[in-house]
């Protein structure tokens, strides 16, 4: 192979430029002080508020603008590999070489865990990893969170001093110099919306994940064993069995059948729980991490934010393949036909 | 007590309750502790199961992360929006 690891003639440009750019990251920080970005739970609207007659309230929102590039860019992933595997060739090169080397491990583990039915479960679960896996990866992109726009600050909300830093006819390109109550400015006090926010900062985002990968579960269990798939949950077999005929059976047969119905009361409630479970750790761990991102990164301005940032590419992964491994194990589960004792 | 140290002492009480919530995460974290040296005891007994193992560590580690999780999502509304 022609180029292994590159020389050290190679080597010197790449570490110059590295060394620019932390110098320039020393002077802005030493220029304009960082100051820490106003975080809330709710995401923030960018259009006015439309209320729709059944739904409610509708406002685009900034995490809805992540979800919209995130779809893009799958999109892109799927007509590229579309084209790279148009020539039939055995080892395909390009995008769909490397997707190659990550979607078999994936569809291994399905066949592994859900022999006959991996073919209807791979998609959901290759499908919420992507998804989620560049959605949390997106908080990495310097820009996510912190380009966006100023607007008169309400009483009482959060505001920031604001310095121009260049103006190009109508464009204006400001940045914060630091907070201040929205009461007590002598300047103006103006309040910060990014663009783009994490998408799964967003618990509408994560809970309608998470709604939709246990309704697709239970469907599956509905497709694998018809109606009697909600026995599970009903079971009111030692009922019957309590007042069968026949004597032998009867024996005992009263206590089976409380503890059954109370155990399929509990399945009923876990499997709603699996909502809340599956929604708030997803939530919980990038929110946790982006507000650790900002916290660092206004704290040390230099440097230490880029460690975090590896943290946040293990942790964005690794619940990103934890979502879809659940909602793989679940959905395994409940092909499985209950009722073998 | 005048309502100005009526509203120091809520905050205060406030930021008491976050770093009271946050105690609870030595029970997740004692469970993750004991199933990695099981996973751990389990690849070393027996090297070929170790994907299976792995994955299924991973899937346990997932579930007992998941209450810490909870714990810090309480701390974190608290924070900001209490």
């Amino acid at each position: 192979m022609e180029n292994s690891a590159p020389t050290k003639a190679e080597k010197k440009p790449r570490m110059w430029v590295l060394l620019v750019i932390i110098a320039l990251n020393i002077l802005a920080s030493w220029a304009i002080g960082p100051v820490m970005p106003h975080v809330q739970v709710a995401p923030e609207a960018l259009t006015p508020v439309l209320r729709l007659p059944v739904l409610g309230d509708f406002a685009l929102t900034n995490t809805m603008i992540a979800v919209l590039l995130a779809d893009l860019v799958l999109f892109w992933m799927a007509f590229r590999v579309n084209r790279d595997l148009k020539d039939g060739d055995l080892a395909p090169k390009g995008l769909a070489g490397v997707l190659e080397a990550v979607i078999e491990p994936l569809y291994n583990l399905t066949v592994q865990t859900a022999n006959k039915w991996a073919d209807w479960i791979f998609p959901w679960f290759a499908s919420l990893v992507f998804m989620i896996l560049i959605v949390n990866w997106m908080e990495l992109i310097p820009g996510v969170d912190s380009i966006g726009y100023f607007h008169e600050a309400h009483h009482g909300a959060p505001a920031y001093e604001v310095q121009e830093l260049f103006s190009l006819g109508g464009f204006e390109l400001s940045t914060i110099t630091a907070e201040v109550e929205a009461a007590e400015a002598h300047g103006e006090a103006l309040g910060f919306v990014p663009f783009v926010r994490v998408a799964s900062t967003d618990l509408n985002f994560t809970l309608g994940l998470a709604v939709t990968a246990v309704v697709a579960v239970q469907f599956l269990g509905v497709r694998a064993s018809g109606v009697s798939y909600f026995k599970k949950f009903f079971n009111f077999d030692g009922v019957k069995e309590a007042f069968s005929k026949k004597k032998d059976k009867r024996q005992f047969a009263g206590l089976f059948a409380f503890t059954d119905i109370f155990v399929g009361f509990l399945e009923l409630i876990s499997e709603i729980a699996r909502i809340i479970s599956f929604g708030f750790r997803l939530f919980g761990n990038i929110f946790a991490g982006s507000v650790l991102l900002f916290v660092m990164g206004s704290l040390i301005p230099v440097l230490v934010d880029s460690v975090f940032m590896l943290l946040e590419i293990f942790v964005g992964l690794i619940q990103a393949v934890v979502f879809g491994m659940l909602t793989l194990v679940f959905m395994a589960m409940a092909t499985v036909s209950h009722g073998d004792h | 007590m005048t309502p100005e140290t009526a509203a120091n002492l809520v905050i205060g009480i406030k930021y008491l309750a976050i770093g009271l919530v946050m105690l609870s995460v030595i029970g997740p974290g004692l469970a993750i502790g004991r199933l990695a040296a099981a996973g751990l005891e389990g690849i070393s007994r027996n090297p070929d199961a170790a994907g299976q193992i792995q994955i299924s560590m991973i899937l346990a580690i997932a579930f007992a992360e998941a209450i810490a999780i909870y714990a810090l999502v309480v701390a974190m509304l608290l924070l900001f929006v209490g």
